[in-house]
């Protein structure tokens, strides 16, 4: 049972090229592996979404939320009067939100990455490790009636080295 | 040793690079154990040995009286805060700026962000003196309905190096998720198991590489204000109160100022020694020496600056208590001090205007520690020649540090010593992919 090809190769312009090709073939699902990020990606496999701003958007906004409310409910739960000035004053409890919203931002991002990356993984997938020394690899996705066909097409494009693997991509 | 640019440098391969970074974290000799062994003596017998046996006697086992109720543990609160800056905060506006000379050092760098936060939270511990009551600074709810007061600058300070240090952690973590597995890679059995679970199952693809990119982005963007906020608010610490010598607008600015300009020279010395000692000659080279001196000639100008306005605005001011507390600084007891720091701060540093100098690792390791040991002065003058001085003459004090204090100052630098020499063998202290990303893309037309 094939569920992925892998084809290796030596130079970051001919997997950019492989990888286009694979995808002109038919074969649609494709995994990059690549010791290095790899720019032009996008052009080849088309646009990914960007929602780790969102994510950091969010933790912003209810950190500073968080963070004025945190100050203000202190300043109301022990009521502390120095020199008739203000209970719920508004400069220093700006610093306060201002820290929260880098907190609660940098803890919102954290968690955008592994959900945008899909990490931690749980289960095996495909994977070799010379993809992250200097190897850059092409992953689709196969049949065992689609897999000769894949490693046929690889042989093609110049791959270095072409490798079955039973995990999906 | 020059160590000019050369040509004659061969870029090292793909495979090489890993091969060389992973070395130093997989290899251990003995010279590594027996400064290990130095380093945990030195900070158990000369750090917590003395801390302990203060929370014995007492906080009155130190120096600080009654009109100095701060003394050094303060001073080196500051200045290991100083020390954390350059760091994540260099590495973050590099970042941003596509300045690819920062990925050599930068993981080196944001290592000695985090141990220096780490031994700078250490001394707010020693200074409280009942250290076990400290989670009280912490918005934490509790039977008595009891609150932080956060209009006070020093709960400012709990909040942001809380809040530094976890972005800290974060940003450093992030950026070696793809070292680790780099490191799961090469390894067998526990250590095997243990990175597989530090890299989340990193595999490279092109949907990892892409969110990481992102993220590292946005943690840059939250970390720049980030770290100029905490030592702006370390700076309030002492600006906001009424205190000749403490009390200036420009305190927050000189604050800033001076962490990176400290934290520059601070990886200087570490560049020097990682080189030296793990072999990274490759890696770490003239190019990057060269542009750190750059940013140093740099920082100590505007450095320089801001201590000439300091005495000029006094003088300009004409405020009698100002006046005696600048009076007392230059040219009382600590009046060496001071000079001593402005000739480590403000003169010696001019010497990179020298190519030759700025390039040569020898005579930049002693102009950066030189630097730092100015910029330790700084921090304990601050103190010593403003707090125990303020208004009333018939109250004036006088501060010097007891045997406590000096041995905890000094064998500071043996705990965060022992921090990094344990950090360099569980990460790659040179980031692997980032230099890989350096280096001559591998296209076919190299064929």
């Amino acid at each position: 049972m094939t569920n992925s090809v892998l084809g290796l190769f030596k130079y970051e312009d001919e997997f950019l090229e492989a990888a286009g090709r694979m995808k002109e073939s038919g074969f649609h699902e494709i995994t990059l592996m690549s010791p290095i990020p790899v720019h032009g990606v996008e052009e080849v496999l088309g646009k990914k979404k960007r929602i780790i701003r969102y994510f950091a958007y969010a933790g912003a906004v209810i950190g500073f939320t968080c963070g004025f409310a945190l100050a203000v409910f202190s300043a109301l739960s022990f009521i502390l009067p120095v020199g008739g000035r203000p209970i719920i004053t508004i400069p220093p409890f700006l610093i306060i939100a201002y820290e929260f919203t880098i907190f609660m931002g940098v803890i919102f991002t954290l968690v955008g990455f592994h959900v945008a990356s899909g990490l931690p993984a749980w289960r095996d997938r495909a994977y070799t490790m010379e993809s992250n020394v200097d190897r850059f690899a092409v992953a689709v996705a196969c049949t065992d009636q689609t897999a000769a066909e894949a490693e046929r097409l690889f042989r093609e494009l110049g791959a270095d080295d072409i490798k079955r693997v039973e995990a999906e991509i | 040793m020059t160590n000019a640019a050369t040509s004659d440098y061969v870029e090292p391969r793909f495979d090489e690079v890993n091969r060389d970074i992973l070395r130093t974290m997989l290899e251990t000799g003995r010279g590594y154990w027996i400064l290990l062994g130095t380093t945990v003596t030195v900070a158990a017998g000369g750090f917590f040995a003395p801390w302990f046996y203060q929370i014995h006697v007492g906080v009155g086992a130190a120096g600080m009286n009654r009109s100095a109720v701060w003394g050094t543990y303060l001073s080196n609160f500051i200045f290991w805060i100083g020390l954390s800056h350059s760091g994540t905060l260099l590495s973050a506006v590099l970042h941003i700026t596509q300045s690819s000379w920062r990925k050599a050092i930068y993981r080196s760098a944001e290592a000695m962000t985090l141990f220096s936060l780490m031994t700078a939270a250490m001394f707010v511990m020693v200074h409280v003196g009942r250290v076990w009551f400290v989670h009280w600074s912490f918005p934490i709810p509790n039977e008595m309905e009891l609150w932080p007061n956060f209009r006070s600058p020093l709960m400012f300070d709990v909040m942001a190096i809380t809040t530094y240090l976890t972005a800290s952690s974060i940003f450093i973590y992030m950026g070696s998720v793809p070292d680790f597995a780099a490191v799961r890679d090469n390894s067998t059995g526990l250590r095997r198991n243990l990175y597989t679970i530090f890299s989340f199952g990193w595999r490279g693809t092109d949907r990892e590489w892409f969110t990481l990119g992102w993220a590292y982005t946005v943690f840059a963007v939250f970390v720049i204000p980030l770290a100029v906020s905490v030592h702006s608010i370390v700076s309030w610490d002492f600006a906001l109160s009424i205190v000749p010598g403490l009390h200036h607008t420009s305190f927050a600015p000189y604050f800033v100022c001076g962490a990176i300009y400290s934290g520059t020279a601070g990886i200087v010395t570490v560049m020097y020694l990682i080189r030296r000692f793990l072999g990274l000659e490759r890696y770490i080279r003239a190019l990057h020496l060269d542009n750190l001196g750059k940013l140093l000639i740099v920082l100590s100008l505007i450095w320089t600056y801001i201590n000439v306005l300091e005495i000029v605005t006094t003088l300009f001011g004409g405020s009698s208590y100002e006046l005696e507390a600048l009076k007392f600084r230059l040219f009382d007891f600590y009046g060496p001090l001071y000079w001593g720091m402005i000739l480590f701060c403000a003169f010696v540093p001019l010497l990179m205007i020298n190519r030759k100098i700025r390039t040569n690792w020898n005579k930049m390791l002693i102009i950066s520690i030189l630097i730092n040991i100015g910029m330790l002065t700084e921090r304990f003058i601050i103190i010593a020649t403003s707090l125990p001085r303020k208004f009333l003459p018939d109250s004036f004090g006088f501060y010097f540090p007891s045997w406590i204090e000096i041995s905890i100052t000094i064998a500071s630098f043996a705990v965060f010593a022992t921090l990094f020499l344990i950090f360099i063998k569980w990460v790659p202290c040179v980031s692997i992919y980032e230099v890989k990303e350096t280096l001559t893309p591998l296209r076919r037309a190299r064929k």
